[in-house]
């Protein structure tokens, strides 16, 4: 089967039934993105299917097929960290960091379609990562700042362009 | 009131050095300056002080190269606490040098890495940076000594001239410099000073500033390597079906018809189950779906959660229990006395639920095995795989990783002996990877406990006259010791390993074995002033395995001893805030702290409707915090509102990660107070996965706030002492809420 990973075209012999998860960390080798529960209960696994967030753990890879997958690997444009990365490192969010592959793909499928989140869409698009570390209060924070960057920033393209 | 809400540090007379003999130059020629240290050990679960034959690896704690490279091998691991900040923050304060321009590596098992306060190479009970805070400071001290002396070599030129500044060595009058990695050949070469002074805290550049954590960048990209992540060449995959019944063993089952399955190698039976090794992760997972195992139940194993409270019960009558605590006389005032309060208190059993699931990768040859893994204990880890194969300690070489959640669970090496075992039996090189049933299942528990509190009070006079706490649980040594009696002593062959647990049990709170402490911390170390005092454990084991759990024994015991305290006050008529303070008279540290707290929380203020206040104090790890917890019940469901925390940990050296630390805490806490139990029906945990063993969400998060206390003190612990005022405070609020005393854990308000 094939489909886009982080952009480039991938083609697997694998069992249909195969979770993506397993595809990306096993047999591709990307191993950002992170197993923690098998049943779609805790975000560690979240990447984005053409741009949104889904639970890789519980989706067979052959629904993926032909369509476009980005893990943590793939979410910075080469050496520019994504503004959730970068607000990440500022807000000292991560601890053990095993969630925050998974945080930061959600919060990033968040900004994507909601470019200035309230706390209640916040807690909407983020209660379904669990980070046992309790990094919580730093994520809402680094995603309100990243939100102000890419405003920011957008604002700043926009000045250029006129 | 001393309270700051930033970090200052009043300046203090040059720390002298007395452990210059400590520190080895291990260059060995190389061209890079490579140091190593020694730490004297305090005491061990079993012997008394490191054994040190003399005998040096060439494996130092700080190497310089003539790259520029400096290369911190970090003793302690990483689990989201900050070691990997921290420490290496100690070692670049006083070699002048960026902590960001230091590389960290994890150690391998090896004893000079060994914790010095216990004696086996473990990160936890919160002392990365206590122990740690003089002799990595010294070692960065030494090395920029034999770079300035190298310096001053080169030049010609009198050492005093020189000064060591961002990774440069500087001469004064002339300005030239001289980058360390130039100078590192020459600095290898010098012999290690007998004496180097420490900064004084005034010059501190980094301690008490550095507000970064340095393995962020590799965690945000998803390149932070975790056990779970390790690849090997021509590696399978590994499960293990485990019983379903704790303490049952394998009677029979399919295995041909299972290795049949495509991509199934091996299907063999191992200590703990069935283990089923195939060419994937989910080929393996699917073959057991068709894995039939008949259990064989153990007779004797635990059956329900309710049967071993029952235990508890009757063994509090039956045992009066070991004396860790007598002041005054307590029998004669309760002998004396018509008005004594009498209640008990229960806590659940609780899994450590950290998300990365137990894993490891195993290679065991004829004359070595690798092990790349998570771990909290490596040389506990040799012992592990010792035991499963032909190899002795040193054979066994273990990779160790960042840790995606450690609190306490990764201190027991079950998992590595299982992929151990699989590795030696199947000859592959296998990664065993436990799934979130088999961690909720098989964990090694925080300790159920049971509390029997009886207090009298004289209303005349207001005062307290007598305490006496028993508790009743079992004892985590009785689990922990089979791995780390060996680790303890490398130098012993296996027949003795089980000899060597029988002895430190037989020893422990001896000379030669150091007390468990775990059942009663929290309760003996009572602060407040009550003439009369006993604290008692009566041992009660009912089979269920237990370990080291975020905060250990304080984790039920400060519950149980902070809302026995509000009882009190409630009793006396007075408010729980100035009671304690009546009450701390002898410990100012505790006494500011709750001051801290309460003053920030606006204690007795609150006035908002149904939102309603408590507060807690609690010492643990050398660490003093109070916190005021606020909340309001919505039918039957707690929301917590806001926790105020004030902490006293010494010298804060990173006060962001202070911060995180304080932060965690109380969200583990809350977990815990909110969810955590596991149970047992039927000889089987019923718990499996997060939807019946709940984590804290994002949506259910409080404000968080934290406030320093001023201190000169050495540092003390961060990572844990947040955690055990938490669930009383949040009891003192949801009794002015309700108006009833809530005694068990997890809170239940239907």
């Amino acid at each position: 089967m094939e489909f886009r990973l982080n952009g480039a075209p991938v083609t697997l012999d694998v069992d249909e039934d195969t979770p993506l998860l397993w595809v990306i960390r096993d047999e591709i080798g990307l191993t950002g993105t992170k197993f923690g529960c098998g049943k779609g209960l805790c975000g560690a696994c979240t990447v984005h299917l053409n741009g949104q967030a889904i639970r890789s753990c519980i989706t067979p890879v052959s629904v993926i097929a032909g369509q476009s997958i980005t893990t943590i690997e793939g979410l910075a444009d080469g050496d520019v960290l994504h503004p959730v990365q970068t607000s990440w490192i500022e807000n000292n969010v991560p601890q053990c960091g095993y969630c925050q592959s998974g945080q930061l793909m959600s919060a990033s499928a968040l900004l994507a379609k909601n470019a200035q989140p309230s706390d209640e869409d916040i807690d909407m698009a983020m209660s379904g990562n669990i980070c046992r570390c309790g990094t919580y209060p730093r994520i809402r924070k680094a995603i309100k700042q990243a939100a102000s960057q890419i405003a920011q920033a957008s604002d700043l393209a926009y000045e250029i362009k006129v | 009131m001393t309270t700051k809400s930033a970090l200052a540090i009043s300046t203090v007379a040059n720390i002298s050095t007395t452990r210059r003999e400590l520190i080895k130059n291990m260059s060995l020629g190389t061209g890079a300056l490579t140091l190593g240290v020694a730490l004297p050990g305090c005491s061990t679960l079993i012997g008394n002080t490191i054994r040190d034959d003399g005998s040096w690896e060439a494996n130092g704690w700080l190497t310089i190269g003539s790259d520029d490279q400096v290369v911190f091998t970090l003793d302690r691991v990483e689990m989201g606490q900050g070691t990997y900040t921290g420490l290496t923050t100690l070692i670049a304060e006083e070699l002048d040098i960026a902590p960001s321009d230091i590389s960290v590596v994890f150690a391998p098992a090896n004893k000079q890495y060994r914790n010095p306060d216990y004696g086996i190479q473990i990160t936890g009970g919160s002392n990365s940076l206590s122990s740690s805070w003089v002799p990595l400071r010294e070692i960065g001290a030494a090395a920029k000594q034999m770079l300035l002396m190298a310096a001053s070599e080169v030049f010609q030129l009198p050492l005093d001239q020189f000064v060591a500044s961002e990774g440069r060595v500087v001469h004064q009058g002339s300005g030239k410099s001289l980058r360390y990695g130039g100078l590192a050949s020459i600095a290898a070469k010098q012999d290690v000073p007998n004496e180097v002074g420490l900064k004084k805290p005034s010059d501190f550049k980094y301690i008490g500033k550095q507000n970064q954590r340095l393995d962020s960048h590799l965690k945000v990209s998803g390149k932070a390597n975790f056990g779970i992540d390790s690849q090997q060449k021509d590696m399978l995959y590994a499960i293990i079906v485990r019983a379903p019944y704790i303490g049952a063993s394998v009677s029979s089952y399919n295995g041909d018809e299972v290795s049949a399955l495509a991509g199934v190698t091996h299907v063999l039976e191992v200590s703990h189950g069935i283990a089923i090794v195939a060419q994937s992760y989910w080929k393996a997972r699917k073959a057991q779906e068709k894995l039939i195992v008949t259990w064989l139940r153990n007779e004797e194993a635990p059956i329900s959660t309710s049967q071993i409270f029952e235990q508890y019960k009757q063994h509090a009558i039956e045992d009066s229990g070991n004396v860790v605590r007598d002041d005054g006389d307590v029998d004669e005032v309760f002998e004396g006395s018509s008005s004594v309060l009498e209640v008990e208190y229960e806590l659940p059993f609780l899994a450590h639920a950290t998300m990365e699931p137990m894993n490891c990768v195993a290679h065991v040859q004829s004359d070595r095995a690798d092990i790349w893994t998570s771990t909290q204990g490596p040389d506990l880890a040799q012992v592990a795989v010792a035991k499963v194969t032909d190899l002795s300690l040193n054979e066994v070489f273990i990779h160790n990783q960042f840790i995606g959640g450690g609190f306490g669970r990764r201190l027991s090496q079950d998992f590595v002996g299982e992929a151990a075992e699989i590795s030696y039996q199947t000859g592959q090189v296998i990664k065993l990877v436990w799934s979130r049933e088999d961690d909720t299942r098989n964990d090694l528990y925080r300790p159920a406990s049971y509390h029997k509190m009886r207090a009298v009070v004289d209303s005349k006079t207001g005062k307290a006259k007598a305490w006496d706490h028993q508790i009743v649980c079992p004892k985590i040594m009785d689990w922990y010791v089979w791995d780390a009696a060996p680790a303890t002593f490398p130098w012993a062959p296996k027949f003795m390993y089980s000899m060597l647990g029988h002895a430190g049990l037989l020893t422990e709170g001896s000379p030669m074995t150091p007390a468990d402490t775990s059942p009663y911390e929290g309760a003996q170390g009572l602060p407040y002033n009550i003439p009369s005092v006993r604290v008692r454990h009566t041992k009660s084991d009912a089979g269920v395995p237990v370990s080291y759990w975020r905060s250990v024994g304080h984790s039920h015991n400060a519950f149980v001893t902070e809302c026995f305290i509000d009882e009190l006050a409630t009793e006396l008529g007075k408010d729980g805030y100035l009671y304690r303070r009546e009450l701390l008279s002898n410990s100012p540290r505790m006494l500011a702290v709750l001051d801290a707290a309460a003053e920030k929380a606006g204690w007795g203020t609150q006035t908002k409707d149904g939102v309603y206040q408590g507060i807690a104090a609690h010492e643990s790890f050398g660490s003093y915090v109070a916190q005021v917890v606020e909340l309001k019940l919505d039918g039957n469901e707690i929301e917590v509102l806001r926790v105020v925390s004030a902490i006293d940990c010494g010298t804060v050296v990173n006060p962001d990660v202070v911060n995180m630390q304080m932060e965690s805490c109380v969200i583990f806490g809350l977990t815990a107070a909110l969810y955590g139990e596991i149970t047992i029906a039927d000889g089987r945990v019923e718990q499996s996965n997060f939807h019946d063993y709940q984590m804290l969400r994002m949506n259910q998060t409080p404000s968080i706030e934290t406030v320093f206390i001023e201190s000169v003190e050495a540092p003390s612990g961060v990572g844990e002492p947040g955690l055990p005022p938490l669930a009383p405070a949040m009891a003192g609020a949801l009794f002015s809420a309700t108006g009833k005393r809530h005694r068990r854990l997890p809170f239940d308000v239907s």
